[in-house]
């Protein structure tokens, strides 16, 4: 559908975006998952033709060369409308805008700001909007002209709760219509709507694919366990073992990364039983997708701090 | 008090003349006060506009439309 | 179609801000501005006591033509300075509050955007200009003596041209900045200069649209338009279009956000 072949965006010497290739394949929702300043925001806004790449291409599949913008609806992160304007004025202005005749226009905006949910306000002034009534009338606009693609930028992190779940709800019904595209900070909203993923970091793509094939390609095996008292001096102890890759400590559990985990385990529990460490806690489990995470994001954290 | 005839009359005789100018001025005045209750939101009190729009004769409706409606509204 | 879209965005927009009734009437009151105080000098004078006893008032009544090009020397400064006012945000607000993100993210023409927007200013600050116009003629008319309404409206017509070129500086300024201040300063900066060069090189820069209203007194007087005035305004029509071009051209290039 759309694929962007080694996109990169320089902004003062600095690269936001660096040489990213994709491709979104129709019909799916994809997340586009990296903590702040990963570089989500630009390459949105490149693919809706907002910015212009420094170089590489955004190409679309069967488009061919006509305006890119007809097939593809944008809601950025803090969307602004014309205040002056009612809801249904604004969404009448865009149809229009977008090469839809008048009376369709007139239809398309009020099935819209119904299905958004906020029929009740549409003859009220936008100013007079709440934050969440703007993101859906946001939704509403992005999607107005049938778009294929449907770029959302962090269409949830603002929301309350109750707003957060109309809208993960509306973007399940719109994976039906065209393929989407989001960005997001949060992993759970990533799993929780996706099929795919791209993990972003520092304005490269650090991993992608299916939810469940990047689980699979991270899942180490690994325990975890908490004894009383300082966690530091058991930490040596149990790196001496050979099956162990490497460990770390996270709020008071110690986490053992090991090459068999039933032999680990054996070992582990015999150990602690002969020595008689004071064990709290003993668990045998896999990293998760949280962990691939975490790992991105402290060492972004990191980075920070140098 | 001869002053104040010289002035009536004066009034008097150039009032086909001056009318038109007045009347401008008093439906620019009544043009932004009803934009000034109107909006929600000016870039400063509201009261403060209130007594530009009032007492500076034609420059204070035009200050108020040019920098007192704020943009978000 | 999505031309006049934005276009009719753009008046219903300046009715929302009561644009259509404040500027004309704004227009208005410059124009008759200098004509009633020309008219009442003698006795404004008298009132201040600004003249010693005894002294008679001897002063000549200016010719009508001479009042009506007083109207449209206040057009030159507060009236241009209004327009620049009211068109400096047209684009590079937008811009800065984000609304253009989400109507250039659609299928919009650059060229429809910008000479919409640019159309629509135009139809309300002529009708300004216009009805401003007509006031001072009008005055005129009925306090200094009789002036041709025809050359009135021709002189109207060719000073329209230089006013649609103030108003394509402004648009085209719009497009190099976010911030509408910076507009404004940049387009009655770009103004005085050209005044400036063109008052300098008088002999040399005799199509400068900035010259335009120095060739109206004579126009007005006697009706005819002189080769220079026809170049000068043909040449500020030429400036226009590449006004609007450079405007297209320069949002085209840059980045929405």
């Amino acid at each position: 559908m759309i694929t962007l072949k080694n996109i990169t965006k320089t902004f003062d010497k600095e690269n936001a975006v660096k040489n990213i290739t994709f491709h979104l394949s129709p019909g799916k929702c994809v997340a586009l998952l990296g903590p702040n300043g990963a570089g989500k925001t630009t390459t949105l806004k490149m693919i809706a033709g907002l910015m212009h790449p420094t170089s590489g291409q955004v190409e679309l599949a069967n488009g061919g060369s006509g305006d890119i913008r007809k097939h593809i609806g944008y809601l950025p992160q803090h969307p602004q409308f014309h205040n002056w304007m009612t809801g249904k004025e604004f969404l009448h202005y865009v149809a229009r805008l977008s090469h839809i005749s008048k009376q369709e226009s007139q239809k398309l905006a009020e099935q819209l700001l119904d299905r958004v949910g906020i029929a009740d306000a549409k003859n009220r002034k936008i100013s007079k909007y709440s934050g969440g009534m703007k993101q859906r009338l946001g939704i509403a606009q992005a999607m107005i002209h049938k778009p294929t693609v449907l770029l959302l930028d962090e269409p949830v992190s603002a929301l309350d709760p109750i707003g957060r779940r109309d809208v993960l709800n509306l973007m399940e019904e719109l994976k039906q219509e065209s393929t989407l595209l989001y960005s997001t900070h949060i992993l759970g909203d990533a799993e929780e709507a996706s099929d795919e993923i791209l993990l972003m970091h520092k304005g490269a793509i650090v991993e992608s694919g299916s939810l469940q094939e990047v689980r699979k390609r991270h899942q180490v095996d690994k325990i975890t366990l908490r004894f009383e008292g300082n966690m530091q001096a058991y930490k040596g102890k149990i790196e001496a073992f050979p099956f162990v890759t490497h460990t770390d400590i996270q709020k008071q559990n110690i986490h053992v990364y090991v090459q068999n985990v039933h032999e680990a385990r054996d070992v582990l529990l015999e150990h602690v039983n002969k020595e008689q460490w004071p064990l709290l806690f003993f668990e045998v489990g896999q990293t998760t997708l949280e962990d691939l995470f975490m790992k991105v994001v402290n060492e972004h954290a990191m980075d920070d701090h140098l | 008090m001869l002053l104040t005839q010289n002035a009536i009359q004066f009034i008097n005789e150039n009032l086909a003349i001056i009318a038109p100018l007045l009347i401008i001025q008093v439906v620019l005045m009544i043009t932004a006060l009803v934009s000034l209750i109107r909006a929600e939101a000016t870039n400063g009190p509201k009261w403060m506009w209130v007594l530009i729009i009032l007492f500076i004769n034609t420059i204070g409706p035009i200050a108020y439309f040019i920098f007192g409606r704020s943009h978000e509204s | 179609m999505q031309w006049m879209t934005i276009y009719k965005k753009e008046c219903l927009e300046s009715a929302r801000n009561y644009k259509w009734v404040w500027v004309p009437l704004v227009f208005i009151l410059f124009c008759i501005m200098d004509p009633l105080t020309t008219y009442y000098l003698p006795q404004i004078l008298e009132s201040t006591g600004g003249l010693p006893e005894g002294a008679t008032f001897d002063m000549p009544t200016p010719p009508p033509a001479n009042v009506f090009m007083m109207s449209i020397s206040q057009m030159n400064t507060l009236g241009v300075l209004v327009i620049a006012l009211i068109t400096m945000g047209t684009i590079a607000g937008e811009r800065k509050s984000g609304v253009a993100e989400l109507i250039l993210v659609k299928p919009v023409s650059y060229t429809n955007y910008v000479t919409a927007k640019w159309a629509a200013h135009i139809s309300l600050v002529l009708l300004s200009i216009f009805v401003g116009l007509l006031a001072s003629w009008y005055y005129v008319q009925l306090l200094f003596g009789d002036i041709s309404f025809i050359y009135v409206l021709i002189t109207t017509a060719f000073y329209g041209v230089y006013i649609i070129f103030v108003l394509s500086i402004s648009l085209f300024m719009n497009t190099w900045t976010k911030v509408p201040g910076f507009v404004l300063f940049l387009t009655i900066s770009i103004l005085m200069i050209l005044n400036i060069i063109s008052s300098v090189f008088s002999h040399l820069l005799e199509w400068s649209p900035t010259k335009i209203p120095s060739y109206l007194p004579s126009l007005l007087r006697s009706g005819e338009v002189e080769t220079d005035l026809w170049f000068a305004s043909l040449f500020t029509i030429v400036t226009i279009v590449l006004l609007l071009f450079g405007a297209i051209q320069t949002l085209k290039r840059k980045e929405i956000v």
